[in-house]
């Protein structure tokens, strides 16, 4: 699944996304957005469910939402819903950024938008 | 006779009674004078003539005497030849008597010759008669003869055409008719029987048994065609929904999920009906599939899916030729747990690694099997080729297809009942089917990883990424992987020229991947990782981005031109 520079879409595996998350196509409770760092607490266990397990894995250092979904290609959404089982058992927590003193540090939009022009010229 | 012939003479004994009486008359009378003149004479004292006297007396005596004897023996000479005469007589007519039964006999015996004479000419008749007898009973018997050998003929022909009747039934016909199934043509198939006495009949039989067979061929050829059609359909609607779901929300990913789920079971039918019609099975799978992905693959085709419960610590694989079968298999199984079990009672599925490969267990807790549903199904997994006409009327469909997937893949598969209260259906994968190193799992990203770590860390402090390189001591089965005996996948989905190449079974949207395969696979820099990491941090933040409508970022963030830049970055 990981193999090489995931595609996400592509259909090289026999898993439906509905026997991923059980036929559940949106998570109950809105805890996470894409940027939502996520940190493992516990280690997996066997008879896991794989996706979990490598979410634990990838999660024993903070890594954002979407940086899993990227990782595990999978959809945002099926990822929620997975974290949303490992937060339930209380396997992960979820941290919030936050914004508004971080914004201030940030450099604004239009300057990030010059320094992607100036890397898609070279 | 003789009293009659001789009136006179008396019995022959005593003296005829005229002579006793005369003689007595002369004795009497000598008697009586002798002493009288002897008394005178005497008285006289005449001494001599009384002597005299009575010398004359005793002479007359004895004359009388004489006399008497003569006549007696005259009377009785004369009775015998009275006597004589009469037997003579008698011997006379004896005499006639016996020549006249002499005639007579003489008269019988010339009637005796002839009736003889004719006894003899009827006897030469009747000898003739037995003779014509004997003619017409030898005539007859030589019919008979004739007769019976021409039914011995008969016979013998009835015979023959029985054993060659027979010949016919057991040997010739079911070979003909193997033939025939094997797809020769009729003429071919009687062609070392052309002089075979029954050549008609061979033909008429192999003519029609040729036209049923080719009738069966063409139905099973249209059912593969059009399973063959609706499978290539269901794959590539797969593939079409598996980058819908990418694309779209959650707003719309259940309605996805459900056509999806949907697509699976129809793929599902169009598989059995292919393994049925002993056509291609639906996919191959380029690289060996983790159980747990064969667990799941066969999940998502059944329709209560939800029910399943999964319990699997296994990291082993199932080889790709054979992970589809296993998955169609394992699936119609689920589908029969689920099916005969009512609705909120689950069904469990377990996975254990056994020396003869992997065995899964399904079990529900339905209504478990009866003995002869026991033994059904055992038959229909057994070693014997499938007999499609033992299917009845598209029912029980499922276990006729476990049952030819098993024998394809040499699954062993056993029913036994539940202890929890249903059944349990044990489907053991041989080892040659099982790799233990699941080789498929994040091989190839490791080492990029590694280098691609500075990169990305001097963007973010926080070391984020490398999944497995950290957690590769944690738990050695996941650190398997590492070892480096990978690539399978890499090498057969491009050609050298850095072109996709398309798999059998696989649509043409998977096999060509939008770009960012060819810009990943030339340099498997860090860079390019990087490319690919942002590219999917982008396509993520794109996605939220496009349902909220932020529009100044997202318009240059056009995911083409990202990969391309970021490779020329380096």
């Amino acid at each position: 699944m990981s193999s090489g520079p995931v595609l996400p879409g592509r259909d090289d595996d026999p898993d439906r996304l509905y026997t991923i998350t059980r036929g559940r196509s949106r998570s109950p409770e809105n805890a996470f957005d894409l940027v939502t760092l996520i940190v493992a607490e516990r280690e997996p266990a066997p008879g896991m469910q794989s996706e979990h397990v490598r979410i634990l894995r990838m999660c024993e250092a903070p890594t954002a939402v979407v940086e899993v979904a990227a990782e595990l290609a999978l959809p945002v959404s099926v990822v929620k819903i997975l974290l949303g089982d490992l937060l339930e058992t209380g396997a992960i927590t979820a941290r919030h950024p936050r914004f508004a003193p971080n914004k201030a540090r940030l450099p604004d939009l239009d300057t990030l938008k010059q320094v992607l022009h100036g890397l898609q010229r070279l | 006779m003789r009293e009659a012939t001789s009136p006179d003479g008396g019995p022959r004994r005593r003296p005829a009674p005229r002579t006793v009486a005369l003689t007595a008359a002369a004795v009497l009378l000598a008697v009586v004078a002798a002493p009288v003149g002897i008394g005178r004479a005497l008285g006289a004292h005449q001494p001599l003539t009384a002597l005299a006297v009575g010398a004359v007396a005793v002479l007359w005596l004895i004359a009388v005497g004489l006399a008497a004897a003569g006549t007696e023996r005259a009377r009785r000479l004369t009775e015998d030849l009275a006597a004589q005469h009469d037997e003579t007589m008698t011997a006379l007519v004896v005499a006639g008597a016996a020549r006249q039964a002499e005639t007579a006999a003489r008269d019988g015996a010339s009637s005796a010759r002839a009736e003889r004479d004719a006894a003899r000419a009827e006897q030469a008749r009747a000898e003739a008669d037995v003779t014509a007898a004997h003619a017409e009973l030898a005539r007859l018997r030589a019919e008979l003869d004739a007769e019976r050998a021409e039914t011995e003929a008969v016979r013998a022909a009835a015979e023959a055409e029985r054993a060659e009747l027979d010949r016919l039934a057991d040997g010739v016909l079911p070979e003909v008719v193997k033939k025939l199934r094997g797809g020769a043509a009729v003429d071919s198939a009687l062609a070392a029987h052309r002089t075979h006495p029954q050549h008609a009949l061979l033909r008429a039989v192999a003519e029609e048994v040729g036209r049923g067979e080719r009738l069966r061929a063409a139905a099973l050829a249209v059912c593969a065609t059009a399973a063959g059609r609706v499978q290539a359909l269901a794959t590539s609607m797969h593939a079409e929904l598996r980058e819908m779901q990418h694309r779209h929300d959650e707003e719309v990913l259940g309605d996805l999920l459900r056509l999806d789920h949907s697509t699976a079971q129809a793929g599902r039918m169009a598989d059995s009906i292919a393994v049925l019609t002993g056509a291609r099975s639906g996919r191959r799978w380029a690289k060996p599939i983790a159980v747990e992905s064969v667990l799941r693959g066969a999940l998502g085709r059944i329709g209560a899916y939800q029910r399943v419960r999964l319990h699997n610590a296994s990291t082993a694989a199932v080889a790709g030729f054979a992970a589809e079968g296993v998955m169609h298999a394992l699936a119609e199984l689920l589908d029969n747990a689920t099916n005969f079990s009512a609705p909120p009672a689950e069904v469990h599925v377990y996975v254990e690694e056994v020396p003869a490969g992997l065995a899964i267990t399904v079990e529900d807790s339905g209504l478990g099997l009866s003995e002869s549903w026991l033994r059904r199904a055992e038959r229909a997994v057994s070693a014997e080729p499938l007999d499609l006409t033992t299917l009845s009327a598209g029912t029980r469909l499922g276990l006729a297809v476990v049952g030819a997937l098993a024998r394809k893949h040499g699954l062993q598969i056993s029913f036994r009942p539940s202890a929890r209260g249903g059944t349990g259906v044990v489907m053991l994968i041989p080892q040659q089917l099982v790799t233990h190193p699941a080789p498929a799992l994040a091989t190839v990203p490791e080492p990029v990883a590694e280098v691609a770590r500075p990169a990305l860390t001097s963007a973010r402090p926080a070391p984020v990424p490398l999944p497995l390189a950290p957690a590769a001591p944690v738990v050695p089965a996941q650190a398997a992987p590492a070892v480096p005996a990978p690539l399978p996948p890499a090498p057969a989905r491009l050609t050298e020229s850095g072109l996709p190449q398309r798999r059998r079974g696989q649509t043409l949207t998977t096999a060509a991947p939008p770009t960012a395969a060819p810009a990943a696979k030339p340099v498997r820099t860090d860079a390019s990782t990087a490319a690919a990491r942002f590219g999917a941090f982008r396509r993520a933040a794109q996605q939220t981005a496009t349902s909220a409508e932020t529009p100044p970022t997202t318009d240059t963030d056009t995911t083409p031109d990202a990969s391309p830049v970021t490779e020329k970055d380096s």
